[in-house]
């Protein structure tokens, strides 16, 4: 039952949280995974508790990893460098260096890790056929979108001019995002994974108005 | 004094560039401008034909850059303007035959004589369009007023800006005055919102387009011809001059006609 719940690294972060069976919980992990052999440090308890703890597992299984590069896993601990330089000790007693750290990183953290605080740019003159303004955070055009002309943005889009083009706010899948221009009669709006068109034979010319997500749909409304 | 090199384009084909670029070139030559225009439409040659100048040539663009002759040889003398020349395009070749390191040599020598360099672009905006853009420092945009030619007209504008052409001039062509008023048609305030360039000319759609065309003889030089008198407005402007434009009411019906050809107007 114990390796059932570490099929998984998640599996390991929750092992603070067994705190009722300490006798497991006082143990560390070693798992050789495709990058290679990976040592998890849980998210809970003191660095330094799991330092002594892994002092002890070592001495135990002395020879067990000796001469090996191994990876090790933080979570979302960070460490100083004198706790980097403690750990690298203990293990380089039982002949081990540390490869890198947090392997699973890139791979687990990168969708959100991305969204950064929003940062406007702000595009002056219009936006024609065949071009395409792509940012990540807000976006201010000033000037128009004309048709064949695209506006690709993370966060906000706002128009001060005529949006006859395409405009995509929330492109990274932000539901929040907005669109706003002071003229509105978009070929095709889209706000993070939802599309819509203008419905047919409407008018240019109806003052500023605001596109945002309602439900399942992309409403206009008048700002 | 290094002459004035003006593209015309369009992006769309079949707007009027070539009737545009033997016009403008006429009524430049006409006010005793040294005038050559090219016709870098390499593979679909027009602008001989048009001029009427189809079977005088002998070298051609291509010639002239790869050196076969020089570029004297090449240019064509129109047949009622001695200070008119023509550089025509080769017809058995495609686009890639001209570098645009050679059509830079061969502009750079040609705007050292001439007063202006007219260079008729070939529609599409590939390689050929390319090379004509590239050369010229002031750009003009035939369209027509239709959603398509103003869309490529529109995109053209952004491919200018990226060669750091940024105040190209809009000649509208074949505005039908009456179907604007049925609100048929774009009119010209419609285009305007879009494009929003400087307005060079209007061009009433005209029969004797079609009829110059076919003869040879550029509509500029035609005193009858409504488009002709667009075209005068327009080198005028071209020239710095402020010329008001000149009303694109509807024709009159039967009976104005009748009254216009009895007062010889």
């Amino acid at each position: 039952m114990w390796n059932k719940k570490l099929k998984s690294p998640e599996g390991v972060f929750k092992m603070g949280s067994l705190a009722t069976k300490p006798l497991y919980s006082e143990r560390l992990v070693f798992k050789g995974l495709k990058q290679g052999l990976t040592l998890f440090i849980p998210e809970k308890k003191p660095f330094s508790h799991w330092l002594l703890v892994l002092n002890d597992q070592l001495k135990q299984a002395r020879g067990f990893f000796k001469g090996g590069t191994i990876f090790v896993e933080l979570g979302e601990r960070k460490l100083s460098s004198n706790e980097r330089e403690e750990l690298s000790k203990v293990l380089a007693n039982y002949g081990m260096t540390i490869k890198s750290f947090n392997p699973f990183e890139k791979r687990r953290f990168s969708s959100w890790r991305k969204e950064k605080p929003s940062q406007v740019m702000l595009v002056k003159g219009t936006v024609r056929n065949g071009q395409r303004v792509e940012h990540d955070g807000d976006l201010v055009i000033k000037g128009d979108i004309n048709p064949g002309g695209e506006v690709v943005a993370s966060g906000d889009i706002i128009v001060l001019g005529v949006l006859r083009g395409m405009a995509h706010a929330g492109a990274r899948g932000n539901l929040q995002a907005e669109i706003i221009a002071f003229t509105l009669s978009p070929v095709q709006l889209r706000i993070a994974h939802i599309f819509s068109r203008a419905p047919e034979g409407k008018k240019e010319g109806e003052g500023p108005e605001i596109a945002r997500i309602k439900g399942e749909k992309i409403v206009v409304e008048k700002l | 004094m290094a002459g004035r090199v003006i593209v015309v384009t369009s992006g769309k084909g079949g707007v009027g560039k070539t009737t545009t670029v033997a016009n403008i070139g006429t009524g430049l030559a006409l006010r005793k401008k040294k005038v050559v225009m090219i016709d870098a439409d390499i593979g679909l040659r027009n602008l001989d034909v048009v001029m009427g100048l189809e079977n005088r040539i002998v070298f051609d663009i291509i010639d002239a850059a790869e050196k076969v002759c020089r570029l004297r040889q090449a240019l064509i003398k129109d047949k009622r303007f001695d200070n008119l020349f023509l550089l025509p395009a080769a017809q058995t070749r495609n686009k890639d035959a001209i570098s645009l390191k050679q059509m830079k040599e061969l502009v750079d020598e040609l705007k050292a004589e001439f007063d202006y360099v007219i260079i008729d672009c070939p529609a599409g905006i590939e390689h050929g369009f390319d090379n004509a853009i590239s050369v010229a420092t002031e750009a003009i945009i035939v369209t027509n007023p239709e959603v398509s030619a103003v869309r490529d007209a529109d995109r053209i504008i952004g491919l200018l800006q990226a060669k750091e052409i940024y105040e190209p001039m809009l000649v509208l062509n074949r505005l039908r005055p009456d179907m604007i008023k049925n609100g048929d048609m774009m009119d010209v305030d419609d285009i305007n919102d879009i494009l929003a360039i400087n307005l060079l000319g209007i061009i009433p759609d005209d029969e004797e387009i079609i009829i110059s065309t076919n003869k040879g003889e550029p509509a500029i030089l035609n005193h009858h011809s409504k488009a002709g008198e667009a075209f005068r407005n327009i080198v005028a402007r071209i020239e710095g001059e402020s010329v008001p434009f000149m009303s694109i009411n509807a024709e009159p019906g039967i009976f104005g006609r009748f009254w216009k050809m009895l007062s010889g107007k």
